[in-house]
């Protein structure tokens, strides 16, 4: 219990770039140090901690509960989560005491925009497999953005588009 | 002067600010919506906190994931953290981000158990396909509203596209840290001519 505390609290702060970015970490530290899970249950635990509403690191959840059961997936939800939390929150009370000052208000408009921008790499990883799977889903993907412009909700297009994916199999199966 | 000085009014009135409870329930239900990763959960907080409640301007969204996008951790959970704690300082941090946090944890807890049983059958990889492609068209929306509310000014698209571009090759850390300098400079510059 202890070693899962320990290790996912260092997944937790070694994760610059967001979850995503320590996955590959995550699974070596699940599967191949520790033989906690199979490369399957792994493979099954991603793919449902993307599917879930939240976080993709929740997949912390789901490797405690093989551990330790529940306990084992509280202990590892908070030790993942606790830095980033505690840096988020710093953060915003450093920003806040600087709010008076001009700089802080320059910088943060950059900082801004650049972040944004950086979204678009983030975009890229995701359309990638898509890509792979099939070059003609970009077409999905860009009806779903014009959609979504037009102020679809964005819970409704991603319900259409998993149910989408999963008819279109059973038309394959037919 | 900056591109838009009108919005970087500072603290807001304290009337604005919701109760614990009303954070709670706000985050809770967010949190249960909140499929598709980042760019999905960005495009929620913004309906629901900016256009819906009126609790935050699409500024304080945009600034949470600057101050965020570079510190180590699940970015999605600290944009909340950042905004919970704008909303009511560290007990709304809290509150926040664990209110948000609860229905991923029980979900996956829960599926933890039952996830062996799912076959690895074509209709739940499809599904699973289906779920990315909306989700790249949900991101590229967030992203596109965004840009166009918060880099309103030539510099700060500039900005925006050279950040895209460089960040396919340099840590995410280091271009958004490098922007907000660069910022400074702008700043100076317009200042003192």
């Amino acid at each position: 219990m202890l070693e899962l505390f320990a290790r996912f609290l260092v997944i937790g702060t070694l994760a610059f770039g967001g979850g995503q970015a320590v996955l590959p970490l995550v699974e070596r530290l699940a599967v191949a140090d520790t033989g906690w899970l199979t490369p399957a249950q792994f493979a099954a635990g991603v793919g449902l901690s993307y599917a879930t509403p939240g976080p993709v690191l929740i997949l912390a959840a789901f490797i405690g509960y093989h551990v330790a059961a529940v306990p084992g997936a509280l202990v590892a939800t908070l030790a993942v989560f606790s830095v980033p939390i505690a840096c988020a929150g710093f953060a915003a009370q450093v920003v806040d005491k600087l709010r008076d000052a001009e700089w802080p208000q320059a910088f943060g408009q950059y900082a801004a925009a650049a972040a944004i921008g950086l979204l678009g790499v983030t975009l890229i990883a995701l359309a990638r497999p898509v890509v792979e799977a099939h070059p003609m889903l970009l077409l999905g993907a860009a009806a779903v953005f014009a959609a979504a412009l037009r102020g679809l909700h964005p819970i409704m297009l991603l319900v259409a588009a998993t149910l989408i994916g999963a008819v279109s199999s059973m038309l394959d199966l037919a | 002067m900056l591109p838009h000085d009108d919005e970087s009014s500072p603290r807001r009135d304290a009337g604005e600010h919701p109760g614990p409870t009303s954070l709670a329930w706000a985050l809770l239900r967010i949190g249960t919506v909140a499929f598709g990763g980042l760019g999905a959960t960005l495009a929620l907080l913004h309906r629901d906190l900016v256009e819906r409640r009126g609790w935050l301007r699409a500024g304080d969204v945009a600034e949470a994931l600057a101050y965020t996008k570079p510190l180590p951790g699940s970015t999605v959970v600290q944009v909340v953290t950042f905004l919970g704690w704008r909303l009511g300082g560290w007990p709304g941090a809290i509150i926040a981000t664990t209110a948000f946090l609860i229905p991923a944890f029980a979900i996956m807890t829960i599926s933890a158990a039952a996830v062996l049983a799912l076959p690895d059958a074509p209709v739940v990889r499809n599904a699973l396909t289906g779920l990315q492609v909306g989700v790249v068209g949900v991101l590229a929306a967030a992203m596109w509203r965004l840009a166009r509310s918060e880099a309103a000014s030539r510099p700060l698209i500039a900005v925006l596209i050279a950040a895209f571009a460089t960040g396919l090759f340099v840590n995410a850390a280091l271009v958004v840290g490098v922007a907000g300098v660069i910022g400074i400079v702008i700043d100076r510059v317009h200042r003192n001519a």
